[in-house]
């Protein structure tokens, strides 16, 4: 398996020819008079009605396909197989768009924005994968998502982090989530696209610091394993959530678990939980004072987050562009010698008041108070939330995958050496 | 230990990779300041060829803005430019100057010393006393005259304009209109974008239109019919670059061009038949912007390249002999 990921990885990096990473636009072309008239510029035209409905029906094939795969059949190769047909569809051939990922933002920016109404496949995009998470688990990481297959493919040399470790990179997401939902809701910008790190190679045109950002984020990737779905994917926040509660989740073993400890080490996203049958390795009364007096500073932590996003919600409100544009205006003194910064001179040029900019911007701030205050507390609890995770020890007897973090890629399902059949005769 | 010092490795990669999204993300990339339209022409204008002419000291009309120079057959030098003409020896003396209203755009010399002087939109035949002989406006409306050129008993005036070149008398009759669009006699006309349009003639008497908007020096006969050209629009030195070049020309006695370029100002030297001989001033002996580097041919292979931002004609002479 892994000598043909090894294969497949250079033959992509390989299709992903220098000179298109490289290549530079010609010398401005000449005004000539042949007789050719130059059509209008246009912005690329919507997909099809018809074929964005096509893209839905492609999405709940291959989730269903994978859920098949991987509880019924438990079939790695059948994943990998799928998970290849989802990186040239929604990868190469859908370019990375419309992603269940960033449908995220357009989800938020509807819910708050009056002026803006979500496609119904973008919402398709958005809800399908959490609802086959609500009833099967990631089955949408295992084999459809092709950011996962993507990084699955360098994952040559995975180690293996300790818990605090991925607690600590898994609040990342987190934040991510909670700064993409603040800056859709508030029409600032889409920051899971303009982050994306992959849809430049998938679209083989991006500016040389994403494909750079692309490239070294895959270089971390042979060491730790799906480092964005793990420690970035705002998504994967969403489906950790529906996962912790699916109906049906897979498991490592299709039988009861002998103990043989084959499948330990296998998972390279470390979301295989050990056995714990000694109930309380720590001593179960200091345990319970730490879960009582974390439990205690949960609000605190919560308030906490709240003061804190209060007091950087200007810094966060200068992401947006109108309130950049206010700053910049008030901190460039109008002077000859110095050419005027592009903004400014498209805004003046625009015949809009500067004293209407200010107030929108005042409102502008006002939303990010608000919101900048949700979002600290959110990152309050989930910093609370992480800490009594970590701290509480839940008995466990067998090997099994942990309900959240485990993508359901089936990786572990080929070491278990317990036959279905067998054991049911 | 090695996989922790791995682990170690790829976690400080991972956080490097999250710290700049956010660095990016709340100060904004330094390119954020930078105009993203901005047209850089800092790379294009270096080169590495080492011009084959050295400056000289040059010469410093009277007039205070100067657009045309030319060389008579007396080898005199004529500059023309707003309100006047100044007609300087070699070392830079002046002769002579006369003063008249509005603005010479070009300038030319006829064999007998008539000056011929473009004025945007009519011509003005004087004598080098400083006496008018004639005057004429072509027939076409919103002419701009941008060039003129001249042998005994024709003179051809470029309208960027109407992007054509008329061929008058003399006497400031109207003998042809050469370079018109004409797809029946397979002439596809002049792509002039900017106001710099310039004719020539040879030795041979050869009438040469540079062909901006296409970068090319083309010849035509006398009934206007398109014979040959040459040039090629490239940012390396052997071809003409930005939206419309060369801006000017003038033609040696042998028979090779020298031109001068806007944008990327350079001024070089092309043999007769249009193969890139030699660069006579690179873009660094130019303040950035300069534009309209009108050109003539002095004696001893010098050439002289008419300076309007520094308002000097500045000499250039050759190192050795091509």
């Amino acid at each position: 398996m892994r000598r043909k990921q090894v294969i497949l990885f250079f033959l992509i990096i390989g299709w992903l020819s220098p000179p298109a990473v490289m290549a530079i636009q010609r010398f401005p072309k000449p005004e000539f008079e042949s007789g050719y008239v130059v059509p209008d510029a246009q912005l690329p035209l919507p997909r099809a009605e018809l074929l964005a409905w096509l893209d839905v029906t492609v999405l709940l094939l291959t989730l269903s396909l994978a859920t098949y795969l991987v509880l019924k059949r438990r079939s790695r190769m059948g994943v990998f197989l799928l998970s290849l047909f989802s990186l040239a569809y929604f990868g190469f051939y859908r370019q990375g768009c419309v992603c269940s990922i960033g449908a995220i933002q357009n989800v938020t920016m509807a819910l708050f924005s009056g002026s803006y109404t979500v496609p119904l496949t973008v919402l398709f995009f958005f809800l399908i994968p959490l609802v086959f998470t609500l009833l099967f688990g990631r089955t949408f990481c295992a084999a459809v998502c092709p950011f996962g297959t993507f990084q699955d493919l360098v994952s040559f040399r995975p180690v293996r982090m300790g818990a605090w470790l991925n607690a600590f990179l898994g609040m990342i997401p987190y934040l991510y989530l909670g700064l993409a939902v603040l800056f859709a809701a508030t029409t600032t910008e889409f920051i899971i696209c303009r982050y994306d790190p992959f849809v430049g190679i998938f679209r083989l045109n991006a500016s040389f610091g994403m494909f750079l950002f692309a490239g070294l984020l895959l270089v971390s990737g042979v060491f730790i394993a799906r480092p964005y779905c793990r420690f970035l994917c705002p998504y994967g926040v969403l489906l950790n959530w529906m996962s912790q509660f699916s109906w049906k989740h897979m498991t490592i073993t299709p039988a009861e678990c002998i103990q043989c400890r084959l499948c330990e080490n296998v998972c390279p996203y470390d979301a295989i939980d050990f056995p714990q049958t000694k109930k309380n390795p720590a001593g179960q009364r200091k345990q319970v004072n730490q879960l009582i007096l974390l439990s205690l500073l949960l609000p605190l932590l919560v308030l906490g987050g709240v003061w804190t996003g209060g007091k950087m919600h200007l810094t966060l409100a200068g992401v947006n562009s109108r309130v950049r544009l206010a700053r910049m205006i008030q901190a460039t003194p109008v002077s000859k010698d110095q050419p005027e910064i592009p903004e400014i001179t498209a805004f003046r040029s625009s015949g809009v008041q500067q004293q209407q900019l200010m107030t929108e911007v005042a409102t502008i701030e006002d939303d990010f108070l608000t919101g900048s205050r949700i979002f600290g507390g959110f990152v309050g609890l989930v910093f609370g939330i992480t800490l009594i995770r970590l701290i509480r020890t839940p008995y466990r007897t067998d090997y099994l995958p942990n309900r959240g973090t485990c993508f359901s890629c089936a990786k572990c399902m080929d070491y278990c050496p317990v036959l279905k059949d067998k054991t049911n005769n | 230990m090695k996989k922790k010092i791995i682990l170690v490795f790829a976690i400080i990669l991972f956080l490097a990779i999250v710290a700049w999204m956010f660095r990016d993300l709340f100060t904004g990339s330094p390119e954020l300041q930078k105009n993203p339209y901005d047209y850089g022409m800092k790379e294009l204008r270096q080169t590495d060829t080492v011009p084959a002419y050295k400056e000289v000291t040059p010469l410093k009309p009277a007039l205070t803005t100067i657009t045309s120079i030319a060389t008579g057959y007396d080898g005199k030098i004529y500059v023309a430019g707003k309100g006047g003409v100044d007609i300087l020896d070699i070392s830079g003396r002046i002769l002579k100057s006369f003063t008249f209203p509005g603005y010479a755009t070009c300038l030319t010399v006829m064999p007998d010393n008539t000056l011929v002087i473009g004025m945007g939109d009519h011509v003005e035949l004087w004598d080098p006393s400083g006496v008018q002989i004639s005057a004429w406006q072509p027939e076409d409306t919103t002419s701009v005259i941008t060039s003129v050129a001249a042998s005994q008993h024709k003179i051809f005036v470029a309208d960027a304009g109407n992007k054509i070149v008329y061929q008058y008398n003399e006497l400031g009759k109207l003998q042809a209109r050469i370079g018109e669009k004409d797809p029946s006699r397979k002439i596809p006309g002049f792509v002039i974008p900017s106001p710099y349009f310039d004719v020539g003639i040879s030795p041979a008497g050869e009438l040469w239109v540079a062909n901006t908007g296409r970068y090319k020096l083309e010849k035509y006969d006398n009934d206007g019919s398109l014979l040959t050209s040459w040039g090629e629009a490239s940012v390396t030195l052997e071809g003409f670059a930005g939206c419309c070049n060369p801006s000017h020309f003038t033609i040696l006695s042998d028979g090779s061009f020298v031109t001068s370029e806007k944008g990327i100002e350079r001024v070089k030297v092309y043999s007769p038949d249009g193969n890139f001989i030699a660069l006579v001033a690179r873009p660094e002996s130019f303040d950035e912007g300069t534009r309209g580097l009108d050109l003539a041919a002095g004696s001893n292979g010098r050439i002289l390249i008419l300076d309007p931002l520094r308002n000097q004609v500045r000499v250039f002479l050759p190192l050795k002999k091509h």
